[in-house]
């Protein structure tokens, strides 16, 4: 029994520490989900109520339907699913290269790799602002999505090589013996076995682009072929806010994002944590 | 010649990422220095070289200073609050016996949200007019009034800093969670036997094993934070009066707002090369910290 208690105390501290957190960390979501299905006088009128008298899904569809975010939503995915193909048919090659081909060298060149990761967004934002008007790729998907293989590339390489890496090579060279060739080996023998870390690179990388917003607002300017995180953030700079649809189309947006981020957690959390095992 | 073929067929796997690498990262950031030496406007295609006159108009700039300093406030308060709320946050999920799980994925929710929503997110909470937090505390006359928390000067760089904290603590909750996991119990029981008490297994034993994850997050989430230019644009805009405009935001309005492209680029590459010190230095610092590994 005092055995209980002590545990008790024990535990009090961390369980409320974390209960404070979780509210802090919740709320919001909680929040924007609720403002998007209250009506509009309620919104104006009672700020502090925690439940909607008149539930509505009036802000959806004004937001999806009226203000033209279901395009900006079409956007988003092609644009995003553009980037996560190519970035993966580019870079499971490579990672898989480096790790069979070049295992010495390898090492340094993904660190060199991963190194491109401090170039500010900012500072390649210039020269591919005067490349896309050069070239004709102002303002189209096409330019946006070669802007995003510039982080979405190092990123996925360094993440697969990780994966490759625990690839046996006993069952690749059985593979191989069995006259399969080089690319059929990648392909059919030792992508398979890291399918989990494609899929999570994949849905890293998709997010990412998903979410990304200054090359969308840099190199986008109309609105019909605008991603949604620059729409959202034109419909947020208008005279009078429509506090209502901005929260709607907020949750259209979060939503995915956190059931995606839920399932991919444990991988980005173990590429950093392996290194500290040995 | 087994060799030579084995090298040949690999050039294949590797050559479209390093096409890749030397078109969309190196060729930009060469090309960025070139016109950082130029007058180069967004709208026209004819430049002059100016040597190193944008460089000296940047350093002798009060909006460039002022933009920096506010840089350095902005990652060194986000990132080492990030990092203390983080630690924290993976300590207590270790310590308790039960719903860890659950209190895990709560605390995981911000970092899914988009820059574009936390910023409608909280300007919609803290709104002066229909927000909660502003009412609520006018409810409970903790303040006098509705508190305008993203426009009051004296509040504003608190505010945003507390959401980014809330924004980027979860990830080194769960990198820092997983680190925790490596440390084998055995090492505290024989530690609590000798008589250590919670201070010295946490300095002795807990610190060793997860240093060096928490050594690479603070460089990367300090690379990451610095380089960030949507999460204040789109919260405060980088006002009022300028008081949360950053060196992206700063480059932004330089090149784009002024049209001066060969000025962002004097300031983006004096960006670049103040974070490629800084990164030598921690790199440097982490790695000595690899060479005397935890026991």
């Amino acid at each position: 029994m005092t055995r209980l208690l002590m545990n008790l105390r024990s535990y009090t501290v961390p369980y409320a520490f974390l209960s404070v957190l979780a509210v802090l960390a919740a709320f919001p979501l909680f929040w924007i989900v609720l403002s998007s299905i209250k009506s509009t006088p309620e919104l104006a009128n009672d700020p502090l109520s925690l439940w909607p008298s008149q539930p509505t899904l009036d802000h959806y569809r004004r937001v999806l339907f009226e203000l033209g975010a279901l395009t900006n939503l079409g956007n988003s995915l092609v644009i995003s699913l553009s980037t996560t193909l190519l970035t993966i048919a580019i870079s499971a090659p490579a990672a898989y290269g480096i790790v069979r081909f070049y295992p010495r060298v390898g090492q340094r060149l993904t660190q060199l790799l991963i190194s491109t990761y401090m170039f500010p967004p900012i500072l390649l934002a210039v020269p591919y602002t005067i490349i896309m008007i050069s070239l004709g790729l102002s303002n189209t998907y096409f330019g946006l999505v070669l802007a995003y293989l510039s982080f979405s590339i190092p990123y996925a390489v360094w993440m697969l090589t990780a994966f490759y890496q625990t690839v046996p090579l006993e069952i690749e060279e059985a593979a191989y013996v069995d006259g399969a060739g080089r690319f059929r080996t990648f392909l059919s023998v030792a992508s398979p076995i890291v399918l989990p870390g494609l899929v999570a690179t994949a849905i890293y990388t998709f997010i990412n682009a998903f979410n990304e917003f200054l090359f969308a607002l840099l190199f986008i300017n109309t609105s019909e072929r605008m991603p949604i995180a620059v729409a959202l953030y034109s419909l947020g700079g208008s005279e009078v806010l429509d506090w209502g649809a901005m929260m709607a189309a907020s949750v259209v947006v979060v939503v995915p994002s956190i059931v995606f981020f839920l399932f991919i957690q444990k991988y980005i959390a173990a590429g950093l944590a392996e290194g500290s095992v040995k | 010649m087994q060799l030579r073929s084995h090298t040949t067929a690999g050039l294949w796997f590797v050559l479209p990422a390093m096409l890749v690498v030397v078109a969309l990262l190196l060729y930009p950031v060469l090309s960025s220095i070139f016109f950082s030496f130029t007058n180069r406007n967004l709208l026209k295609t004819v430049y002059a070289f100016v040597g190193a006159q944008n460089f000296l108009s940047v350093l002798n700039s009060r909006d460039f200073w002022n933009a920096f300093f506010t840089s350095i406030k902005w990652t060194a308060g986000s990132v080492l609050g990030q990092l203390v709320v983080g630690l924290l946050a993976a300590l207590a999920l270790e310590r308790v016996p039960r719903f860890s799980g659950l209190y895990r994925t709560l605390l995981v929710i911000p970092w899914a949200f988009p820059a574009i929503v936390i910023a409608f997110s909280w300007r919609w909470i803290l709104n002066d007019v229909y927000g909660f937090l502003p009412n609520l505390l006018s409810a409970f006359r903790i303040t006098n009034g509705n508190v305008s928390f993203l426009a009051d000067p004296q509040l504003v760089f608190a505010v945003a800093l507390a959401i980014n904290i809330w924004f980027g603590a979860p990830l080194f909750m769960i990198n820092i969670l997983a680190a925790l996991k490596t440390v084998p119990r055995d090492q505290y029981e024989a530690a609590m036997i000798d008589g250590a008490n919670l201070g010295q297994r946490f300095w002795y034993i807990t610190v060793p094993h997860v240093r060096r994850v928490i050594g690479l997050l603070l460089i990367l989430r300090t690379i990451w934070v610095f380089n960030n230019f949507e999460l204040l644009f789109l919260i405060t805009g980088g006002g009022p009066a300028g008081l949360t405009t950053t060196l992206p935001i700063h480059a932004y309005r330089t090149g784009w707002g002024l049209r001066q492209l060969g000025m962002a680029s004097a300031i983006t590459v004096l960006l670049l090369i103040f974070l490629l010190v800084a990164a030598a230095l921690a790199f440097k610092l982490v790695s000595r910290w690899e060479r005397t590994p935890a026991r």
